[in-house]
């Protein structure tokens, strides 16, 4: 059962494309990897499954619900964290994620369960603006799981953090469908990176699905395409190569 | 519910210290004013708080614009510093909401500082005049109705704000939009039922001239106006972002 479904997703900037037709299915209880280069559109598309900005045509169901006229009951489904961080510089982080249990209605200790899930006990007390940047990414990480949301929306959210955080990070979205039964869309510039955490994958190029499928899905297709497969960020990169290159015959 | 979240986030923004500086200032004046000028001004025939609100009310008026606008600016830039205000508009709950608990805090604000400007008002009134005779629902009634003047300024001034990125924007709208309408003649009927002018108006001149149901009225729809328009802004900003 797919819980976020797309039919022609499309967002257009003036007259630069940004979305273009996008048809993405998204399982119930998996972990979703959304992948591409700087500018493929993987951010617009988030942003428009939370009301950020609104489709230019084409449209989306979450969990049976539609925009714009879910809009609410859709985001009290989904835990997200947009490009960088957004917080109350002027709060500590533990009164930053105070704001967002009261919104969302939840119990007192669901604020220390998320600080320590990201590791940021030790530092509740310090103002946000005076976080470094992993810390803040971190902040931004337990804005979205506070609570356990059944969907959860991560746009690169090991972007800025150590090699053990990212390590951590990356098993923790990992361990989520299981722990907490939610489903995971997350998007980050490495197949690598995609390869370690989701079920299924998705690739976009200039605003356009390249693929879409398990990760055995795109071994076979590259093999069938003639794309090398021993090591899949190859593989990516010639995808990426090759549609670019067919981009630049059409124009 | 969104008051309390409101007020959380303005914490240690200098919002309290700006509304305290403000409202210390504004009571200040008449005391300074009449310690001054005392004897020229206990010597003019009629109310005495309709003396001391001519002498003092254009400053006091001034004072509570600037804070209202200091006020709405600092709001707004906690929200867009860091960012904030993208956290709140992906959780469940409406924008509109959130302004309206923007508005009722500044709206508050402005009432505080009202109140204690009349208050002075009164005290300076006991002290100086020995003909003055406390009236508490005078008192009242001049409260009510420069609040009521001033609120168009407050809203008009949070919907600038919130359309503002930039902090510094705002503030300078709102300081060309002050000067603007303070040196517009204050006498001309249409002209002073504008936000930023209508503030300047006070309840005595208003009696006077019959156009105090008049100014209630329109600074009623002017407030209602702004909310209005804020509403349709937050609806169409998601096409253009
Ligand atoms: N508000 C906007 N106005 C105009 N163009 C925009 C706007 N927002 C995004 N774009 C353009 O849309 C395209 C897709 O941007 P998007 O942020 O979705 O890319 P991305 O896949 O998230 O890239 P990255 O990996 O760098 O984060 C880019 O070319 C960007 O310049
Ligand atoms: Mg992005």
């Amino acid at each position: 059962m797919n819980i976020i479904e797309t039919q022609n997703l499309t967002k257009i900037y003036g007259n630069f494309t940004a979305v273009s037709k996008l048809n993405l299915h998204i399982r119930k209880g998996s972990v979703y990897g959304f992948l591409g280069p700087n500018g493929a559109g993987k951010s617009t598309t988030m942003k428009m499954f939370l009301g950020l900005t609104n489709p230019t045509a084409g449209n989306f169901h979450i969990d049976g619900k539609t925009y714009p006229a879910n809009r609410v009951s859709i985001l009290k489904e989904i835990g997200s964290f947009i490009e960088s961080p957004a917080f109350y510089g002027n709060l500590t982080g533990e009164e930053n994620l105070d704001i967002i249990r009261k919104i969302l209605g939840l119990h007192k200790s669901c604020v220390d369960e998320a600080l320590q899930l990201v590791g940021l006990t030790e530092f509740r007390k310090r103002l946000a603006k005076k976080y470094s940047l992993g810390m803040k990414q971190r902040l931004g990480l337990a804005g979205a799981l506070i609570g356990k949301p059944p969907i959860l929306i991560l746009d690169e959210p090991t972007n800025g953090l150590d090699p053990v955080g990212i390590h951590e990070i990356r098993t923790l979205i990992r361990s989520l469908p299981q722990r907490y039964d939610c489903t995971v869309l997350v998007s980050s510039h490495l197949l690598s990176e995609v390869e370690l955490m989701a079920d299924d994958i998705g690739i976009l190029n200039h605003g356009r699905l390249l693929f879409e499928g398990t990760l055995d899905d795109l071994k076979k297709s590259a093999q069938a395409a003639g794309f090398p497969t021993d090591n899949l960020e190859d593989t990516f990169l010639a995808m990426i190569d090759e549609d670019n290159h067919k981009r630049g015959s059409a124009i | 519910m969104s008051l309390v979240i409101e007020s959380k986030k303005l914490k240690r923004t200098g919002y309290l210290a700006a509304f305290l500086a403000g409202g210390f200032l504004a009571a200040a004046f008449p005391v300074v004013y009449m310690m001054v000028k005392a004897d020229e001004v206990t010597m003019l025939s009629g109310n005495p708080i309709d003396i001391l609100m001519s002498a003092n009310w254009q400053i006091m008026a001034m004072l509570n614009i600037l804070v209202s606008i200091c006020g709405a600016c600092m709001m707004y830039y906690a929200e867009y510093a860091d960012n904030g205000i993208q956290k709140m508009s992906v959780l469940p709950i409406r924008q509109g909401n959130m302004f309206l608990g923007k508005f009722t805090i500044a709206a508050l604000v402005l009432s505080a500082m009202v109140v204690i400007e009349t208050a002075v008002l009164v005290g300076c009134g006991e002290y100086w005049f020995s003909n003055y005779r406390f009236d508490l629902a005078e008192v009242l009634k001049i409260a009510g109705f420069q609040i009521f003047v001033t609120l168009p300024t407050v809203m008009l001034m949070l919907v600038i704000a919130s359309a503002c990125r930039n902090m510094w924007v705002s503030l300078g709208i709102g300081v060309i939009l002050v000067f603007t309408l303070s040196i517009l003649p204050q006498d001309n009927a249409v002209l002073s039922l504008f936000p930023f002018a209508s503030p300047y108006q006070m309840l005595p001149a208003a009696i006077e001239s019959g156009r105090t149901v008049l100014f209630l009225v329109v600074c009623g729809i002017e407030t209602a106006l702004f909310g209005v328009a804020e509403v349709i802004y937050l609806k169409v900003q998601r096409c253009f972002e």
